[in-house]
């Protein structure tokens, strides 16, 4: 409850709609007690005064009954009627949506059956057809308003309550005898509450305004006791000889509304968990970027990354996710990056075209240059002529990263188009072309289809058409085998050999398995914690490793026709890249961990094709310098 | 897609039902005799009883409505005491009206609610999101019939632009450009509340789908930032968008209502609310059923459209 309350005082807004809102609740609670003229007492000599004037603060209305009196007692009874709608709006609602929602079955199908035939009407309708049947009145207007918003209310918590009905406690509270009744009252009604209170808070807004609207219309409060929307009815006469008598109500209206709402969201933000970490952020287009200094070019590799640091900041804290990472690729190589899950691989490799998704991605360090130009920090267009034109992707999971709604052809043809200037005819040959390059049968018929009609390893294959739609030098990789069954896999794997040399393409591989690496990469780099602690020819690394953490990386993979042998899980976890320790990241799980270890700092060191961070390799790397 | 749309107004036909029996129930819990009320209380009874007769209401509930329900499918709804015509005659020429103004505010809302909920998610926290995000929060909060009022105030009295009220001009042709220049200020007013509405969840729809993988492939594609956004992120969330726009019709459609009155405009809603301070029952019930059933037709015409959007919707 203290958690909530600061959450919603942290919210500005939230707070001044409470702070005025309050202000309003009070002054109309107090009214009785304030000196004022009487609200009903005509007079008419005195019809038609302006605000400011003598006696009269707000002025008269056209039977000459004090204004402002009249505002306090409408607004008195407005935010009653409102108040007293939504409570039994929410009330009948809740009962509805929780009986429904717990016995399931016919009875939840009749409710519901019921609700959405209210729901099929226009909710004027209903009100209206509700006070033709009961007669104009207030208390007639509030059942009205309040009816038509029960479906809402029991359809909300019909919802909420399903999903909470077959958890474990509620079967435990069953197995321990309790009543259904019971059950209800104390172990689902205060888990539905926060949902009542934010379907109210987001709802008692509008039932202001609808009742305040039936008593526009004449239908709700009757002559001469008048709530705020019957005093805005009566001013329409004189709307425009005397507009001050509209405006006056009219305002009210919109400032008590306006308020609830404010608050209404406040209220939503605190209690909804999913809005509580601010993880509704859109990433923008390119990485944010927040440097100081730029290490200098060293030569005109292809790619060459040099110090690269990525982190996320969530809130106040700071995940490293990558903490500086050197790679470089040359034409027609392979690198791999190989580590566990959350070791940085995925991120380095979105880092170069800047696609980490920011906010919360900034990269914070380093430089990545293509053919000697930094493309961190470089302009917008810069980056997007190179993204898919010289440096494609290939993600994982071909379904959520392929976009549903459009067919494959139309995402090969707008690769191609967003880089050449060709008519869609010769683009959509080129489709056809990429489809049939990458070994997908019936390519003509195929490029109509959507993602979703198309099998796990098509949908792969597309992808790789699309990162080669333009011919580019780098394919970056980002296990795009992991999703698929073992055939496919080797499919998928020889196909993009074939073209690395063919076409004489560099790709950055990056995956967990020593399998993939070996069959396809010249070079690997191992990350952990988001570093490289081993790099070097895949060859060497496979046959003596010298990092222990690759050792024991290697000895996670089963082999086939190796007869039996231990397979190791390596003992604890990674650490959390938001709390790094000041040495070697891998010392926790390491046995040959010891004191310099945790000390400070290991750089990454070697000579040569191999380097190794750690202060006790398992092999020495001097003998390896020659290879 | 003709199997589908056909599918779809079946299962219309227990809503409609469904609508015709909720509107029954509601009128027959009117207290006292609608024959009196219609005769006023100083009737004969004998009148009285005549007139019951006349109307079946001396049968049982149950085969009230079905008589009722007969006469309506053959397209009688009855005759309207207090103008002493039809009721469907009188339903649809105001149902007309109703359709010119509730249709144009629905355009404008659904158009000016989608663009700036895309703007605003696309900048999100920037200062359009902001000026949006106020100006979405003004909309929802005033009540339509005040602002209406305070438009004529403004545009009709003090400057002049527009006329005062009215569907047509008391002398002149009755052509296009007088409809659009009586139409423009209660179409704009209607649509405020809804273009909030929309705008919102637009906003939440968008950034919903900004975080999304094939998002982050369009971009790695190279696709321009505009068209990653009005393509490919828009096409996408329009499918949760489209429902939304649905319901929305129902509020423009009620809030029609409150502008046809502060307007003048001579729609159906106007004709209910002075049908019910007359208390001309049958004219209420005849025009609650046709609008209710006009709005069902139009969320089948909302879900066939999703279904071309969305291929994934089996049809």
């Amino acid at each position: 409850m203290r958690a909530f309350l600061t959450l919603l005082a942290r919210n500005r807004l939230a707070l001044w709609g409470g702070v005025v809102l309050a202000g309003v609740v009070l002054l109309a609670l107090i009214t009785p007690l304030l000196p004022l003229a009487e609200p009903d007492v005509t007079d008419t000599a005195n019809r038609f005064k302006a605000p400011f004037s003598e006696g009269a603060l707000l002025g008269t209305d056209h039977l000459g009954r004090d204004l402002l009196s009249r505002l306090l007692w409408g607004t008195r009874l407005s935010l009653a009627v409102g108040f007293a709608a939504a409570m039994i709006a929410a009330t009948l609602g809740a009962a509805i949506g929780i009986i429904a929602g717990f016995y399931g079955g016919r009875v939840d199908n009749v409710i519901m059956r019921g609700v959405d035939m209210l729901m099929a009407f226009p909710y004027i309708l209903l009100a209206l057809a509700i006070v033709a049947a009961l007669g104009p009145g207030l208390l007639n207007a509030l059942i009205a308003v309040a009816a038509v918003n029960v479906p809402f209310f029991a359809r909300n918590i019909r919802g909420v309550t399903v999903s909470i009905a077959h958890k474990e406690f509620v079967d435990a509270a069953r197995l321990a005898g309790m009543s259904n009744a019971r059950i209800i009252l104390f172990e689902i009604l205060p888990n539905v509450l926060p949902v009542i209170v934010i379907a109210m808070s987001t709802t008692i807004g509008w039932m202001i305004l609808e009742t305040a609207g039936l008593s526009f219309l004449g239908l709700g409060s009757q002559p001469p006791q008048a709530d705020l929307g019957s005093m805005l009815g009566e001013a329409r006469a004189a709307l425009i000889t005397n507009p001050h008598t509209s405006i006056v109500s009219g305002a009210m209206i919109l400032v008590i509304v306006m308020c609830i709402n404010l608050l209404g969201d406040g209220v939503r933000d605190a209690l909804d968990p999913r809005l509580r970490s601010g993880a509704l952020s859109r990433p923008v287009p390119a990485t944010a970027v927040s440097r100081e200094d730029v290490p200098a070019a060293k030569g005109e590799a292809l790619l060459d990354v040099q110090v690269l640091q990525t982190q996320f900041h969530v809130k106040d804290r700071v995940y490293r996710a990558v903490g500086g990472v050197d790679l470089t690729v040359e034409p027609g190589q392979c690198l791999g990056i190989i580590g566990e899950s959350g070791s940085g691989k995925s991120v380095t490799a979105l880092s170069v075209m800047g696609l980490v998704a920011s906010p919360p991605g900034v990269i914070t360090g380093g430089a990545v240059r293509y053919k000697g130009d930094d493309l961190i920090g470089a302009p917008y267009e810069v980056l997007r002529s190179l993204r898919g034109d010289r440096v494609a992707y290939v993600f994982q999971d071909p379904l959520a990263t392929l976009h549903p709604l459009y067919t494959v052809g139309d995402q090969l043809i707008e690769a191609v188009r967003v880089h050449h200037r060709v008519a869609r005819a010769e683009a959509r040959a080129r489709a056809i072309e990429l489809l049939t390059s990458v070994r997908i049968p019936n390519a003509q018929s195929r490029v109509d289809s959507y993602p979703h009609e198309l099998s796990g390893g098509m949908r792969q294959r597309v992808g790789i058409a699309m990162a080669l739609a333009n011919d580019p030098e780098i394919i970056i990789a980002d296990e795009p085998t992991t999703a698929l069954d073992v055939t496919v896999q080797a499919q998928i794997l020889s196909l993009l050999d074939d073209l690395r040399r063919d076409r004489g393409l560099a790709i950055i591989f990056i995956t967990h398995d020593f399998g993939v690496v070996a069959q396809l990469c010249d070079r690997v780099a191992v990350m952990y914690a988001g570093r490289i602690v081993e790099e070097g020819p895949t060859e060497a690394i496979l046959t003596s490793p010298a990092h222990p953490y690759t050792a024991r990386l290697m000895a996670c993979v089963p082999e086939l026709g190796q007869g039996r042998r231990r397979l190791e899980a390596i003992a604890g976890l990674p650490p959390a890249v938001d709390r790094l320790p000041a040495g070697c990241a891998f010392a926790e799980r390491c046995v040959k961990a010891r004191e310099a270890c945790r000390a400070s700092e290991i750089a990454l060191a070697g000579t040569g094709a191999r380097a190794v961070r750690c202060i006790d390799p398992d092999v020495p790397l001097a003998a390896e310098t020659v290879a | 897609m003709a199997g589908y749309i056909l599918r779809r107004l079946l299962s219309a036909i227990p809503v409609l039902l469904g609508i015709t029996v909720i509107v029954f129930v509601i009128m027959a819990l009117i207290p006292g005799d609608p024959a009196t009320a219609i005769l006023g209380s100083f009737a004969t009874p004998e009148n009285v009883e005549k007139l019951n007769r006349d109307l079946g209401l001396d049968k049982p509930l149950v085969a009230q409505y079905f008589i009722w329900l007969g006469n309506m499918l053959q397209g009688d709804f009855g005759q309207s005491f207090a103008l002493n015509r039809p009721v469907i005659d009188e339903v649809l020429e105001r149902f007309g009206a109703t359709l010119i103004l509730a249709g144009t505010a629905f355009v404008l809302c659904s158009l000016f609610g989608v663009i700036a909920g895309v703007v605003s998610a696309a900048r999100q926290y920037g200062f359009a999101d902001k000026v949006i995000t106020f100006v979405v929060l003004l909309g929802i909060s005033i009540p339509s019939f005040f602002l209406g009022m305070m438009m004529i105030l403004t545009f009709a009295v003090s400057l002049r632009w527009f006329p005062v009220s009215g569907m047509w001009p008391i002398y002149g042709a009755r052509d296009l450009a007088a409809l659009i220049d009586h139409l423009t200020m209660p179409a704009l007013a209607l649509a405020v509340v809804a273009t909030g509405v929309i705008a919102r969840l637009s906003r939440s729809a968008m950034l919903e789908v900004l975080r999304q993988d094939f998002i982050r492939t369009a971009r790695a594609k190279g696709v321009p930032e505009g068209r990653v956004v009005w393509r490919h992120a828009l096409r996408a969330a329009m499918v949760s968008i489209i429902p939304v726009l649905g319901i929305q019709a129902g509020f423009v459609l009620s809030g029609a209502v409150y502008i046809e009155i502060v307007f003048q405009w001579p729609g159906v809603g106007r004709m209910l609310v002075d049908a019910i301070l007359k208390r001309d029952i049958l004219l209420v019930q005849g025009g609650v059923v046709l609008v209710a059933a006009c709005y069902v037709m139009f969320n089948i015409a909302v879900d066939v459209a999703q279904s071309l959007l969305d291929p994934r919707i089996k049809t």
